[in-house]
């Protein structure tokens, strides 16, 4: 089965391994992922921050190259990139005066057609493949599941597949594999995202808290869906540890590495290597790789 | 500024309360004050100023209050304002539209390094279809040392190089330029933009 792929610019450049994994974990139970052509930036937050109209616009154009690929449903890892795309789709929906002002810019016309999905719910629907695929349990491993913001929570009224504030899709599906994911109060919380650069000290004590808790539970890492999530909580381990003394390093895992490693795939395949914290040493003491 | 003195100003109210309502597409008249976005606001107590407040500021026709505090460029886009909010107002679109209201009205933004960081970001997309991390934080420091010299970037470059660094041996650092060929599409829905905003302000 074939499906489009909308990457973004993250999963392009910071997060590349999480473009490699995304592919190749879902290759393995029989999606592939046909990356739509001559996509833009989607805005992101800064859009919406900065002006209205590109906010629902530069996502548009998205949305129309989509619709021309005529595939039913295209899969977004990125929570942001996911977020601003589902809502430019509904706003474009509830008005054709915009709709027609804005495909009147673009080469491919916004149909509002194509079904769009995040890497949970596209993992969801085959979740009986991945057990079928499974070759190792996640033994050992207990991960604080980390939503973010992004991925239930929308600027405008949507209807979400999960719990808005306790989700609880990845910890089903990692339960499933033999991981004893973890009960904890952070799961929905911001890391700060971009205050990371322009805000330091706002997103350090933000992503303290999710230090905290996770390690107070009993974590020994996480796992996130998320690039921008993903990222924040990876790269500030050391600054939040020297600033509010919490608990030593864990590893930031993407969903995409635990079900892959499940299905036996190796690390070096899935570029693990390339966690800002340590990410092998723990799959490597739980004799999973 | 002051939270507790909010005073009521029938010459302003209107106005003002008509502009962000239209703009923002928010219903502020609905808001009863039960805080429970205060409550859930991750930045609210760093701001001094919580989601409920800014409401209210709003509605007295508090402009500039309303313009000109911490928590319009603390806020962190989380959306749980809106998503706890019992009439559904969607705060941080309130947020958006001050923001912005601000800008065009040339206020000073109260963190510049936030509104620096969104424009080049913005800036970035314009040049190249997508978002360039190298180049997008060549424009974001151009944008801070403009703004404030020296001082401004000096803490900032120390951060960023702490993470660049790390970006470089974990490979996660991109220099290959991307971008996307329908540049003219691109420039078209600039353009349209520019051009609304040139009607609004």
């Amino acid at each position: 089965m074939k499906i489009a792929y909308y990457p973004g610019c993250s999963l392009h450049a910071s997060s590349k391994l999480y473009d490699i994994q995304s592919k190749s974990v879902l290759g393995k139970i029989g999606i592939e992922l046909s990356e739509i052509e001559d996509w833009n930036c989607c805005g992101a937050t800064s859009a919406s921050k900065t002006d209205d109209f590109l906010a629902i616009a530069l996502a548009a154009r998205n949305l129309g190259i989509a619709d021309a690929t005529g595939f039913s449903e295209m899969m977004i890892p990125c929570s942001s990139c996911y977020s601003r795309t589902l809502v430019s789709q509904k706003a474009l929906a509830g008005d054709p005066a915009l709709k027609s002002e804005i495909n009147a810019e673009l080469a491919k016309k916004v149909e509002g057609r194509i079904k769009i999905s995040n890497i949970l719910e596209v993992l969801l629907s085959r979740q009986c493949d991945i057990k079928e695929k499974a070759v190792k349990k996640l033994t050992g491993l207990k991960p604080a599941c980390y939503y973010g913001c992004l991925l239930t929570r929308f600027p405008s009224d949507m209807p979400v597949s999960d719990s808005v504030e306790n989700p609880a899709a990845m910890e089903g599906l990692l339960k499933s594999l033999g991981a004893e994911p973890l009960d904890w109060g952070y799961k929905t919380d911001c890391c700060g995202a971009s205050a990371a650069v322009n805000d330091m000290d706002m997103a350090l004590k933000l992503m303290s808290k999710i230090f905290k808790d996770a390690a107070a539970r009993g974590a020994n890492c996480f796992v996130t869906t998320c690039p921008m999530c993903q990222l924040n909580v990876d790269a500030y381990q050391e600054e939040v540890r020297e600033k509010y003394g919490t608990a030593n390093n864990l590893p930031v895992y993407f969903i995409t590495e635990l079900i892959g490693i499940s299905m036996g795939m190796g690390a070096e395949e899935m570029q693990i290597e390339r966690h800002f914290t340590d990410a092998l040493g723990l799959l490597k003491e739980l004799k999973l790789i | 500024m002051s939270t507790s003195t909010l005073k009521y100003s029938l010459e302003t109210s209107d106005a003002l309360l008509k502009e962000v309502m239209d703009r923002s597409g928010q219903n502020l008249m609905s808001c009863y004050q039960c805080r429970r976005c205060a409550a859930g606001c991750p930045v609210g107590e760093e701001s001094g100023v919580t989601p409920d407040r800014l409401v209210r500021m709003v509605l007295l026709g508090e402009k500039e209050n309303a313009l000109n505090n911490l928590l319009i460029w603390k806020c962190v886009a989380c959306y749980t304002c809106g998503t706890r909010c019992p009439n559904s107002i969607q705060t941080s679109r309130i947020n958006e539209t001050l923001k912005q209201m601000a800008k065009e009205r040339h206020i000073e933004p109260n963190i510049p390094r936030v509104a620096s960081f969104h424009s080049s970001f913005v800036k970035s997309i314009a040049h190249f279809g997508r978002s360039n991390e190298l180049e997008f934080m060549a424009l974001y420091e151009i944008e801070n040392f403009k703004k404030g010299g020296l001082t401004a970037v000096k803490e900032d470059i120390k951060n960023t190089s702490k993470l660049g660094r790390a970006m470089l041996t974990k490979k996660r650092m991109h220099f290959k330029l991307d971008r996307t060929k329908g540049k003219s599409e691109i420039k078209g829905l600039f353009n349209k933009a520019a051009k609304k905003r040139g009607v609004k302000g």
